[in-house]
């Protein structure tokens, strides 16, 4: 890799890479030039906090799409995608038993982009469930849950967990028919627990049934408590991938 | 006490041998090799999503009225699964104790399969494909199969066969019903309602063998019904305990399953077989009144 990073002769690009990518304005930002030589692809990969969790180099099967078929990584993208769509809902949306609905109709009928938000927050939520479920077998049938990331896969299994009780919440916010039944028959079947069932359908639903209480509690928890909860979680998943050595290889 | 460094340095380094050496000429770059794929990935993804939401709207029914109960009622999608358990079973185990012991299980996966063996590569293990098949096939096909019993489908292609005609006037003369002394294999409940149990197995009192108010839980009045604790416990637990580990056995026995591996790829894939079989039921076969017959889930209105 004996690349030098620059050329003997200067010609017309060069000083126009030189230009862009060499001023302080760049590098104030940026500290390595355009990655176009293995050093500065290295460096942008590590010095960015974002590429930051890949290491520099992988192993070629591992970018092969066949390998995980992009599903983890679809799984974070879709999180990604329900926090922007989400916080834009937020601004159009009270969680009032008086308010919610018409709120999410004048959504559909009077906000400009309102449906196709509505749309696109509700099929990605779908989506990730579905994706999340198929990492899960991803990564089961690659092996790769074995010896060192037995821990790895546990966190991913409360992160599976956390993807349904999020979209679970979520249901309730609509505040139609649809949304006040299924919460119904969902809280219903905590409800039936022996002992610690009852008490526990009553603390979810702050109530005896689907009201007020339960929109504030579920509204709560589906915009911060549960977002947060799955990105502590998240942290964690990506940053054991790291430490665990990568993707898993054979032995 | 703090090791010395010596045996710091020896101990690091033989951490250091006993790791596979990094192959580097098998690596590749992040920028641009697995950088550009995720842009790729998220701008196929971003688009995909953009026209579906263009092309189909949510769903928005009237709104939520607590004295109105659509007929049916049902949980979101990926419930639907446990709402399909429901109907089979004591709703504690199939809305609680299932899900529960189920994600445990889960977790545990790994505990229990703590070899190296098929790390790393899609089902690389000599066997693994036709353990995925058999998983798959035992899962879903004995999923239908316990659903229908419990429907009384049986009944129904009885009776169908032996009339010549699909839901014969069972008023009619000569009608050919399920024999009488096969009640009780009507489906599950036939258990329960079609044998005459004697009194006293319908009201055991236990009492207070449970003193669930000294911990200050309401007190649980244990009137022991033994029928329905047979169809709606103990037959359930031990059918969903017992048919994986029969299948595990008899794989087993047949030499096709042999390592740990073998026998997690087996009951994954029956696991997920399950899990999907019980969702299509409960989301396209469950109805008004959630009667066993095909539904569609966008009929609203
Ligand atoms: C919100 C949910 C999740 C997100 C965002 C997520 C994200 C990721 C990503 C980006 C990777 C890198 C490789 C890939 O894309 O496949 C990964 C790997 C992994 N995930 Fe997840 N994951 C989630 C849920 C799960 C679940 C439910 C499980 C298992 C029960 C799991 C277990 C693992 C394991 C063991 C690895 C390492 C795979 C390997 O070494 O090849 N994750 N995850």
């Amino acid at each position: 890799m004996a690349t030098s990073e620059r050329p003997q002769r200067r010609t017309m690009g060069d000083r126009l890479y030189d230009a862009i990518f060499s001023n302080r304005l760049w590098r104030s930002i940026f500290r390595s030039g355009y990655p176009n030589t293995p050093r500065n692809q290295m460096l942008a990969v590590a010095t960015n906090v974002f590429l930051h969790l890949h290491p520099t180099r992988i192993h070629r099967t591992h970018v092969k799409i066949t390998h995980t078929f992009c599903l983890g990584g679809l799984s974070f993208f879709l999180f990604l995608g329900l926090t922007i769509t989400g916080v834009l809902l937020m601004f159009y949306y009270v969680p009032s038993v008086d308010r919610a609905y018409e709120d999410i109709l004048a959504l559909e009928t009077d906000v400009r982009f309102g449906q196709l938000m509505r749309n696109m927050h509700r099929w990605m939520a779908h989506g990730m469930v579905l994706m999340v479920l198929m990492h899960m077998m991803r990564v089961f049938y690659t092996g790769a849950y074995k010896p060192p990331r037995e821990f790895n896969w546990v966190v991913g299994v409360v992160l599976l967990v956390l993807t349904l009780l999020l979209s679970f919440t979520g249901y309730l916010l609509p505040w139609d028919q649809l949304a006040l039944w299924a919460i119904t028959v969902g809280t219903n079947m905590v409800g039936s627990a022996p002992l610690l069932g009852e008490p526990n359908r009553f603390v979810l639903v702050g109530g005896y049934q689907v009201g007020q209480a339960a929109l504030t509690r579920f509204y709560t928890l589906h915009v911060i408590g549960l977002p947060l909860l799955a990105a502590v979680f998240m942290t964690v998943h990506f940053w054991r991938i790291r430490r665990d050595g990568g993707l898993s290889r054979p032995l | 006490m703090a090791a010395t460094p010596q045996a710091q340095a020896q101990a690091s380094s033989a951490a250091v041998r006993g790791r596979a050496r990094r192959a580097r000429e098998e690596e590749l770059l992040v920028w641009p090799d697995l950088v550009f794929i995720e842009f790729i990935a998220a701008v196929l993804f971003t688009i995909l999503i953009v026209v579906l939401a263009v092309m189909v709207d949510s769903v928005l029914l009237d709104r939520a009225n607590a004295a109105v109960t659509p007929n049916p009622s049902k949980a979101p999608w990926y419930f639907l699964n446990l709402q399909e358990l429901l109907l089979h079973m004591h709703p504690a185990l199939a809305g609680v104790v299932v899900p529960t012991v189920a994600l445990i299980a889960l977790g545990a996966i790994p505990y229990f399969d703590n070899s190296n063996e098929g790390q790393g590569e899609w089902l690389s293990t000599p066997m693994a494909w036709p353990l995925t098949w058999i998983g798959a096939a035992v899962g879903s096909i004995g999923t239908l199969l316990l659903i229908f019993y419990d429907e009384s489908k049986h009944v129904q292609i009885y009776e169908w066969i032996a009339n010549g005609k699909l839901n014969a006037d069972s008023q009619a003369e000569g009608f050919h019903a399920w024999p009488h002394q096969l009640d009780f294999m009507r489906g599950l409940r036939g258990i329960q309602n079609e044998i005459a149990w004697p009194d006293w197995t319908l009201h055991v009192p236990l009492g207070d063998v449970l003193r669930t108010d000294l911990l200050g839980f309401p007190r649980i009045e244990l009137d022991w019904n033994i029928p329905a604790f047979l169809v709606e416990q103990f037959i359930p637990v031990n059918t969903m305990i017992g048919l994986p580990l029969i299948l595990s056995f008899v794989v087993h026995k047949m030499g096709i399953a042999k390592t740990k591996r073998d026998h997690m790829i087996l009951q994954f894939s029956g696991f997920i077989a399950v899990y999907i079989t019980l969702t299509i039921v409960g989301t396209f076969f469950r109805g008004e009144g959630l009667v066993l017959g095909p539904y569609t889930i966008f009929a609203h209105e």
